[in-house]
């Protein structure tokens, strides 16, 4: 266990350091994130009234569709260098492998986070400074990192690879998808607040089943 | 014809038969529905065909496991065959579906916690086939194949819960409520012939289709083979 | 001590890439492995380093007295391979020191800094590998093989991109690792090279090793006769057989 967590600190610090040379990853994330969320404003012409209702649901589409980029290239070094296989020789228990790229993508999506919740509200002139929003949406990146790394490391490996990922994960993350955004509804009181409690849970449960399951069949997407 | 065949040919014939059969009954033999009308008939062979679809995705995710412990190819090709042959069961499911949703709620579509996540199943089948077609290397295909097989599963359920949760909140806004049948013995006995039928029909196909593809498969690679030139990606 | 492999087969759909192949490699020993693409040298270091499995045969290293288990050797192989390994926008004391930790080798910054000099850059600028010629980035991929001074070196094709002075370079380390006893397997087609080390040339050919030859202070042009003669007396064979 302790081999383990070793690893996979090695592995997240190699990974946060390549980002903070080459700041691909979290430059073209946010820019398409603020992006999005001009675009966002033209496209459905919100007043003020509904803008309240929506807001849970444009943050979470735009940190959707904007976590595939850094998911896309999370791998692209290991793939094109042929590190895969490095790491496979040194490190004894591959699963770490795996836990350290979600703790990666999902620092990568909290910190889209932090800069998406306040942009959003000067855009939109409506606070989201909330801490449990920022939670809800914290738990939401956990499942959507557990799914997209396992399939982000498969689809790397094919002809097609960013074309193949949103087709590929998408359809799994509609329980994610509908937790988050209901659960924030009810946080910003947009929505009438009974049963968060039962999204919350449903969160989580998907959290830890898709964190385990990749956990045990990484080996098999990786090596031969 | 070798006995492998020949037995698979005998249970084409008695897919076939049953299905027939199945369909006579409930044209024939089983009464009109009250509420409904002639429309519900649909139903037996709506329902039947999500039996399958989900039956297909089950048995997806099981032949993935066993690939995944054994090694064997013959496993990975009764994966992709049985998603295949689900797919075209879940689209069987989803239309009639929609055939009968519209007379009775005026709607080709609802946001029905079942059509949801059959949708989404959907989908995933369609994600996996586009995976297979996007990875060249015999062994690596197997794995992924495997591996998305068997999450994909797993979503199932979540999704579905999380499908059920969304109604409770929000009462039926577009009118696709529950399906309010009265299903009395006979027609569950035309039910239950009629998900029978439906899984013998889906073993027959999932063994063809498996068949054809292992034959397929074999084939490309003695062209490869012959070729020289095939990069197998290592 | 030994690596063998014994009766190691492995095919990909219907090509046989390695048909009951056996292969002994002592300690002491510099086996060069030659044959002709597509034979199945890459198949077969793989194989050796654990990142693959045969479909049939075993790996057996006699030191241990068991079968050969990657995982728990991982530290006793040092593997070089067509792609290097490295990072792009890590230094090259970067990239060594994350690979030291992650093989929990402990070694020092400094004893780190000696390995850069023994492949020559002792002296290059701290800056990302992104930068490095192709030659600079094979003289980093070997520093990261020797790494954890693994008993085992399996080195594909280790030549490539380096320049003449590289290619001194790479046969004094060779020798060097030699002389501690190590037990060497590589591959390559710059005869002129490898003939100043190996011990042994081994001919790969249609899946299993089809002549084995010492090196007795063999000279260039027989050793490319030998080659040629054997590879096309394994083709005619085969035309014969189809």
């Amino acid at each position: 266990m302790r081999a383990w967590l070793h690893s996979v600190r090695v592995l997240v610090w190699k990974d946060l350091l390549q980002e903070w040379r080459s700041r691909d990853i979290l430059t073209s994330m946010l820019a398409f994130a603020v992006l999005s969320l001009f675009i966002f404003n033209y496209a459905l012409e919100l007043s003020p009234l509904n803008r309240a209702e929506i807001a849970p649901g444009i943050v979470w589409v735009v940190m959707v569709f904007a976590g595939t980029l850094g998911l896309n290239r999370s791998f692209t070094a290991e793939q094109d260098q042929g590190c895969f296989e490095g790491l496979i020789m040194a490190v004894p228990d591959l699963s770490a492998i795996y836990f350290a790229k979600l703790l990666t993508n999902l620092l990568m999506m909290v910190f889209l986070a932090v800069l998406v919740i306040p942009i959003y509200s000067v855009l939109y002139n409506q606070s989201l400074f909330n801490w449990a929003f920022f939670g809800v949406l914290a738990l939401g990146a956990w499942g959507y990192s557990a799914a997209g790394t396992l399939i982000a490391s498969m689809t790397v490996q094919t002809r097609m690879r960013d074309l193949l990922l949103p087709v590929l994960l998408f359809p799994l993350l509609l329980p994610v998808n509908m937790a988050v955004v209901k659960s924030c509804g009810v946080l910003l009181g947009s929505v009438a607040g009974q049963d968060i409690n039962s999204w919350l849970n449903l969160l989580l449960v998907y959290d830890v089943i898709v964190t385990m399951l990749s956990i045990m069949v990484f080996e098999y997407v990786i090596k031969e | 014809m070798s006995s492998k065949n020949k037995l698979l040919a005998l249970l084409s014939v008695l897919a076939f038969l049953l299905v027939l059969f199945a369909f006579i009954r409930m044209l024939f033999f089983t009464p009109v529905e009250q509420t409904m009308g002639l429309v519900q008939k649909v139903f037996y062979f709506h329902m039947s065909a999500a039996w399958v679809g989900m039956l297909a995705f089950l048995a997806a995710a099981v032949f993935g496991l066993l690939y995944l412990s054994r090694k064997d190819l013959k496993w990975d090709t009764l994966t992709a065959a049985s998603v295949e042959v689900g797919l075209l069961f879940t689209v069987i499911c989803i239309i009639s579906g929609m055939i009968w949703a519209r007379p009775i709620w005026n709607t080709w579509w609802t946001w029905d916690p079942r059509l949801t996540t059959v949708t989404i199943m959907a989908f995933t089948y369609i994600a996996f086939i586009l995976l297979r077609r996007g990875v060249d290397n015999p062994t690596r295909r197997a794995r992924f194949s495997a591996v998305y097989a068997v999450i994909g599963f797993i979503s199932v359920p979540l999704t579905f819960f999380s499908a059920r949760l969304l109604r409770t909140i929000h009462p039926v806004v577009f009118g696709g409520g529950e399906a309010d049948m009265n299903l009395n013995a006979q027609m569950l006995t035309t039910l239950f012939i009629s998900l029978g039928a439906f899984t013998v029909l889906y073993a027959a196909l999932l063994l063809h289709r498996a068949r054809l593809m292992a034959q397929q498969e074999e084939l490309n690679q003695k062209l490869a083979a012959d070729d020289g030139s095939y990069d197998w990606g290592e | 001590m030994s690596l063998q492999a014994r009766q190691i087969s492995k095919a990909y759909g219907v090509q046989r890439v390695l048909d009951k192949l056996t292969l002994t490699v002592d300690a002491g020993e510099v086996v060069c492995l030659l044959g002709p693409n597509g034979a199945g040298k890459t198949t077969l270091i793989r194989t050796l380093s654990g990142l693959q499995k045969p479909d049939s045969g075993e790996l057996y290293w006699a030191a241990q007295g068991e079968s050969f288990d990657a995982p728990l050797l991982r530290r006793s192989i040092g593997l070089i391979l067509h792609q290097p390994f490295l990072y792009e926008h890590l230094t090259a004391f970067e990239n060594l020191r994350f690979y030291s930790l992650l093989y929990e080798s402990g070694q020092s910054e400094a004893e780190l800094r000696v390995l850069l000099g023994r492949v020559g850059l002792g002296n290059a600028r701290p800056i990302p590998v992104r930068g490095y010629s192709r030659g600079m980035k094979q003289r980093l991929t070997i520093a990261r093989a020797l790494l954890c001074d693994p008993q085992v070196l399996l080195f594909d094709e280790p030549y490539t991109g380096l320049d003449q002075q590289g290619c001194g370079m790479l046969n004094q380390l060779v020798l060097e690792e030699n002389s501690r006893g190590k037990l060497i397997l590589l591959t390559t087609h710059e005869l002129s090279f490898i003939r100043q080390i190996a011990t042994r040339f081994d001919i790969l050919h249609r899946g299993k090793i089809a002549d084995s030859i010492p090196n007795a202070g063999i000279s260039l042009d027989s050793l490319q006769e030998h080659y040629n003669s054997v590879v096309s007396a394994g083709a005619k064979r085969q035309k014969e057989q189809a």
